[in-house]
């Protein structure tokens, strides 16, 4: 029983002092290193799962379209121009695509329009997880092909938008050749498969294309991007080479969207926001996204941290919102809801738990898009007294029996009504947490009682769905290129994403205006109405635009950190050999 | 004995089955969230193309249900809640359910695939396992060692029993996450000591590295969690044996041996360690079943592979056939845990029988 | 009573957990500053002792630590004691009755007549009526072998593997399922959480005290009670009982700490306390978070282990 435990401790000191010899600098210069804080569990094509997900499947496939992470739009990837649109009657769209010729799969075949058809019939082909791919590209009914040109297409499209030309470029491409040698997919049309009843017996073509789809390896599947995937330690590490002969880079000068700078890239896989902090500060890691806004104040004052990392704030288009379950009587007027937004010390929240880096909003469209956001507006302001008076007009009164029994009001047909909330939000968000508590002391000082309910994560989704909520405190994630409104609060969504069970007559047709605007300038008319729409009826109340915060090894460069997800632009960015200088914005 | 033993055996089967059941049924209370975590919560997007309709919505909701297999009826037998009357009743459903389908599954040792990756649970899990075990094994057997060492010498009751006693009960009463971020913050840190790599098993590039150096590296990285995971293991185990042997130091057989001229430390190795042992006994077979389970706290902070993330992850995204297999892996440990704690007991102690 | 408060440390014991005692029954009348539920926005994470009116400092959410730490020894003491207390009680009583029946015990079989017959009324299966019939014949014949002193057929009631399956059962669940399938979304009052405790927390004692049982109903003194006569019942409850619950002197005081950290784990999975109820775990958990904000972790953890080592060292034998 001679090794206790000091003596072992004792031991692995020693062994330490000894290793640190070997584990000399190891060669850091080739590859990036990045961290997730999740493993992307599936590289699926047809939807990836998650953020991480996508950002892999982004590096092994291409689209049509790609976002241009340093002028924040979209641009033209495998195709070569954005389409051309064409309006038929006042129910079609048309768009015309025309991919680059040296666009090519891994073993030299050209991308053809067949590959995007193919693409678009795998998305409705059954026993594959691809149900959001057929929630979000059903608008697309057809592909018509030119038969005098293979790399020409048309993509015919139910209803008419602005947005189509953006939305029908951002899925991924497919190989038929890898997928479908035989062609089996060709024999349905799309529009048939998309009629494809749920409980339809199932087809032994449709199975067989399935399964031939299932048994590639997650990132095996050959796609026509500039990387390829190398290794996969579940858990642990990705690692992505750049391919010998890749196509983009004949293309000169090469599309920013095209590039590929980083012979190798690394994902590492830490969990805990710590870890990765000392991971960064010691040279172990390249790049931190979403940096704890607490963590990056700590760094930008420690000297030894400036000294290695250099760190970069913008405003990122993730707004935290509160909301209202307008389904509830007491909470069924605009007036009540008005009231209750005033107890958010907006403010106060942004110091709090951004350090003063957040950005209050009107609305829930980024002050960034200067076109559309509402300026006329003023965000709602942090005033308890004005609140406890616009609760008095909305006729509640402090109940006579007792001093802290709360609110009520009587409504015509003598109903008594009380205003007691519950507030729901995320268990593990700290900013949520902060500002449901600064909510629940402010509505108590002028006699509402709140009370919490943190839930878990992975249950709040459905609880929202199912009603059971007077208020939630979220994040909701947005993006410079599409307004459609209709899941968050047209009545055609109520009962799945509409969760406020918000919606009139006017703003459905408001909100179906906005999704048929042929122009730009009557567009941003509409976006304007309809903030002011959403600012005096209340279902939510936009609180802050979140920051993305990312700190980054001094040396590299291109790295164009920017509001879209996830950042920054990984294909771009480079090592110097020399430090650059301080780029903090 | 052999018949005991056989039959004790077959007890620990039934167990794992009926526990696994539990668990199963437990667990698949819950197919909608199951569902959406398949589809993209769409109330969270700001202008997302997806189509809106809450009928498109319905039918890609339940062709991920069928698509998962969820779309039959969980059990054998289940209620059925008529709507306009509110009444319920049991109804029997036939052998096309879930829980007919998992265990006909299991049966062929067939555990089922991934929700979330399509792969096959026991190739999951035993990816996890192969990361797990070399850790948990390795903080399980020092920190016993390390807890029989210390009991002895702090029942023996010397001057610094009283400080070393009290030190113990502080680092009880902290956190594991507290004592892994403290080792991690002190010598992981540029700032402080850099002598331990922060995260992982290795570093992709180390790839290429000779066998001897990976392996050097391999045991650097692991240095900073074993230890974390021995602070927290030692002191519970070390104050219960020193509970013990104090305790049977003060009955009558050791006053005797004492008597008899024997040392201190002879009456405890030769006398008391063995009737003391029992309580603690079960402390160390409760650790076989943590081997399997993984440590959570250490896999996060130090970024491990393993089962403690595996099964976390898992029950977070209600990736129920990874979740249940896991489950039914760390009931087996736990259950032959058990059976092998009932074994020592009977070694330390033959007095005790066996029960039938 | 002198004996009680013999030497130094127990004078410190006791005197220190007075004190918590009395801070938590009066959290509400103390002239404290801040409120615990009302974060300082403006002064969120503030290192103690500095220009600000907030002694200890606040937590990265803006509260003040000071009030947290007075209103977390109101939960500690209503909560958390209460709920290690329960456990140790239902776990020793569940382990000491395995080991000492083991799968031996008998029931007789009107008790299982009356069992069946409550649960089958109890699950509603098809003509709940039926149960309640059966329960009553249960009963009815108890009663009648009650009055005529006869002994009825027993049958085998396998005691230790009940316990040991159900406390198995409950370890091995993961947290978040228990979680999810117990309280999916709704939250817990505190009673409900009381409850919950103690359901997750008493394996630990039943398997300690089980396997001392093991050992104590060995011992000479049991079968010398049972030569002398006494029933099997007073045999286990006044003669091996106290033997058996030794090894509860240490694992107690070690539970609380255990139960805090539960409490903080299950607030992160979205179920334990709501957030402006204080408690030390929590306080300890934002950590987490702000690892570099060492005042919102060292003030409970100071509060948490003198109240340990207090407990521990008054569990211990004079």
């Amino acid at each position: 029983m001679k090794p206790t435990f000091s003596g072992s401790l004792l031991l692995f000191a020693a062994i330490a002092l000894l290793l640190q010899g070997c584990s000399s600098p190891e060669d850091k210069s080739s590859s990036i290193r990045v961290r997730w804080s999740h493993d992307p569990e599936t590289l699926n094509v047809l939807q990836p799962p998650s953020q991480p997900a996508f950002d892999a499947a982004n590096l092994i496939y291409t689209s049509l379209l790609h976002s241009n992470f340093s002028t924040e739009k979209l641009e033209p990837a495998l195709a070569e121009d954005y389409p051309t649109t064409q309006y038929i009657g006042d129910s079609l769209t048309r768009l015309s695509y025309h991919i680059r010729s040296v666009a090519t799969w891994d073993d030299g075949r050209p991308v053809l329009a067949t590959d995007v058809d193919f693409t678009l019939k795998l998305m409705f082909c059954p026993g594959l997880p691809n149900e959001t791919a057929q929630l979000e590209f059903d608008f697309i009914r057809a592909l018509i092909p030119d038969p005098n040109d293979p790399r020409h297409f048309t993509l015919e499209c139910r209803g008419q938008s602005l947005e189509y030309p953006q939305s029908s470029g951002e899925f991924f491409i497919v190989p038929e050749a890898a997928v479908d040698p035989k062609g089996l997919l060709r024999r349905f049309t799309l529009a048939e498969l998309q009629r494809l009843p749920p409980n339809a017996p199932a087809d032994s073509a449709l199975v067989r294309v399935a399964r031939q789809y299932q048994a590639f390896a997650p990132g095996a599947l050959p796609g026509c991007g500039p990387y390829q995937l190398s290794a996969w330690e579940k858990d642990r590490y990705l690692t992505f080479r750049r391919k010998e002969k890749w196509w983009g880079s004949k293309i000169q000068p090469t599309p920013f969207v095209l590039q590929a700078r980083p012979s190798q890239l690394d994902f590492v896989i830490i969990p805990d926001a710590s870890t990765a902090s000392l991971a960064l500060q010691r040279g172990d890691l390249d790049v931190f996204p979403q940096v704890p806004a607490r963590e990056f104040a700590r760094l930008q004052n420690s000297s030894a941290a400036r000294a290695k990392l250099a760190f970069y704030s913008v405003p990122s288009y993730d707004v935290v919102t509160a909301g209202f379950n307008t389904r509830r009587p007491a909470l069924a007027d605009a007036l009540t809801r008005k009231a209750l937004g005033r107890c958010f010390d907006t403010a106060g929240l942004i110091k709090a738990t951004q350090l003063g880096a957040g950005q209050q909003t009107v609305g829930i469209i980024s002050p960034l898009d200067r076109a559309n956001y509402n300026d006329s507006l003023a965000p709602l302001p942090f005033d308890l007294t004005a609140a406890a008076a616009m609760l008095r007009q909305a006729g509640w009164r402090r109940e006579s029996t007792a001093d802290d029994a709360g609110l009520v009001r009587t409504k015509a047909q003598g109903e008594l009504q009380r205003l007691r909330l519950v507030v729901r939000y995320r268990a593990e968000e700290s900013t949520f947490a902060t500002a449901a508590l600064q909510f629940q002391a402010a509505a108590a000082s002028i006699g509402v009682a709140v009370s919490l309910l943190p839930t878990e994560a992975g249950s709040f989704a459905a609880t929202l769905k199912s009603g059971d909520f007077d208020m939630y405190v979220r994040t909701l994630k947005g993006n410079p290129f599409m307004f459609n409104y209709v899941p968050l609060y047209h009545s055609r969504a109520l009962g799945q994403s509409n969760v406020t069970g918000f919606s009139t007559p006017a703003s459905d047709r408001l909100i179906d205006a906005i999704t048929r605007a042929r122009t730009p300038k009557r567009k941003s008319q509409l976006l304007r109405r309809f903030q002011t729409m959403l600012q005096t009826e209340a279902p939510i109340i936009p609180l802050f635009f979140l920051p993305t915060r990312v700190a980054a090894n001094r040396n590299l460069t291109g790295l164009h950190v920017n509001s879209l997800k996830p950042g920054f632009a990984i294909t771009t960015v480079e090592r110097s050999a020399v430090p650059s200088p301080t780029t903090t914005p | 004995m052999a018949w005991s033993l056989l039959w004790r055996f077959s007890r620990t089967l039934l167990a794992v089955w009926a526990l696994a059941s539990v668990v199963f049924l437990l667990s698949h209370h819950d197919t909608d969230t199951a569902a959406q975590f398949a589809l993209s919560d769409s109330s969270e997007f700001v202008g997302s193309g997806s189509s809106s309709d809450s009928a498109k919505y319905q039918a890609a909701q339940s062709a991920v249900l069928h698509r998962l297999g969820l779309d039959l009826p969980l059990f054998y037998v289940g209620r059925i809640t008529f709507s306009p009357s509110g009444a319920s009743q049991w109804q029997w459903h036939g052998f096309a359910n879930q829980y007919h389908r998992w265990l006909t599954g299991v049966l062929k040792g067939d555990l089922g695939t991934s929700f979330r990756t399509g792969q096959t649970v026991s190739a999951r899990l035993l990816q996890a396992l192969a990361y797990t075990l070399p850790l948990t094994g390795t903080a399980a057997m020092l920190s016993v060692l390390a807890a029989l060492g210390l009991a002895q010498r702090l029942a023996a009751g010397p001057w610094w029993q009283r400080p070393v006693r009290t030190l113990l009960v502080s680092l009880h009463a902290l956190p594991l996450f507290v004592v892994a971020l403290l080792l991690l913050l002190l010598f992981a840190n540029p700032e402080v000591f850099a002598w331990f790599p922060t995260y992982g098993l290795d570093q992709p590039t180390t790839l290429t590295a000779s066998p001897w150096a990976r392996t050097a590296t391999y045991v650097l990285h692991m240095v900073l969690p074993i230890t974390a995971l021995i602070l927290t293991a030692l002191p519970d185990l070390t104050l219960q044996l020193t509970a013990s042997l104090t305790h049977e130091l003060g009955s009558d057989y050791a006053a005797t041996a004492r008597a008899k001229g024997l040392s201190g430390s002879a009456v405890i190795r030769h006398h008391a360690l063995r009737n003391a042992l029992l309580p603690t006994l079960t402390q160390i077979a409760e650790l076989l079943p943590a081997l399997v389970a993984g440590a959570l706290v250490v896999e996060v902070v130090f970024a491990l592979p393993g089962m403690g993330r595996l099964l976390a992850e898992a029950a977070a995204s209600r990736d129920y056939p990874v979740l249940v297999g896991g489950v039914l892996l760390t009931g087996a440990a736990r259950l032959l845990a058990l059976l092998l704690a009932d074994l020592l007991y009977l070694w330390a102690d033959p007095r005790i029988r066996w029960q039938p | 009573m002198t004996r009680t408060f013999g030497s130094w440390p127990r004078k410190l014991a006791v005197g220190w957990l007075t004190l918590v005692v009395l801070t938590a029954l009066l959290a509400s009348v103390l002239p404290l500053p801040y409120s615990p539920g009302v974060p300082d926005l403006l002064n969120a994470s503030e290192p103690p002792f500095t220009s600000g009116s907030h002694w200890l400092g606040t937590d990265p959410q803006g509260r003040d630590v000071l009030s947290l730490l007075v209103f977390g020894a109101r939960t500690a003491v209503l909560l958390t004691l209460p709920a290690a207390l329960f456990s140790a009680i239902v776990g020793g009583v569940l382990g000491g009755a395995a080991g000492f029946c083991g799968n031996r015990a008998r029931v007789a079989f009107p008790y299982w007549l009356l069992a069946v017959g409550v649960m089958w009324w109890a699950l509603q299966l098809p003509l709940p009526m039926l149960g309640v019939a059966v329960a009553a014949l249960g009963a009815g014949l108890a009663a009648a072998a009650q009055l005529r002193e006869n002994t009825l057929a027993a049958w085998p009631v396998p005691i230790n593997a009940l316990v040991m399956g159900a406390a198995t059962t409950l370890d091995t669940i993961p947290r978040l399922v228990l979680v999810v399938a117990i309280a999916a979304g709704t939250g817990l009052s505190t009673t409900g959480l009381l409850a919950l405790f103690t359901l997750t927390t008493w394996p630990h004692a039943a398997r300690l005290v089980r396997a001392q049982m093991l050992r104590v109903r060995t011992l000479p003194f049991i079968e010398a009670a049972r030569a002398a006569g006494v029933t099997e019942y007073r045999i286990w409850l006044q003669h091996a009982m106290p033997h058996a619950l030794q090894p509860l002197r240490t694992a107690f005081p070690l539970s609380v700490a255990g139960l805090l950290g539960l409490e903080s784990t299950l607030s992160f999975l979205g179920i334990g306390l709501p957030p402006n109820v204080a408690s030390w775990g929590r306080l300890m958990a934002t950590v987490r978070v702000a690892p570099d904000a060492w005042w919102s972790f060292i003030f409970p953890s100071i509060m948490l282990i003198l109240s340990i080592i207090s407990l521990s060292s008054l569990s211990k034998k004079q």
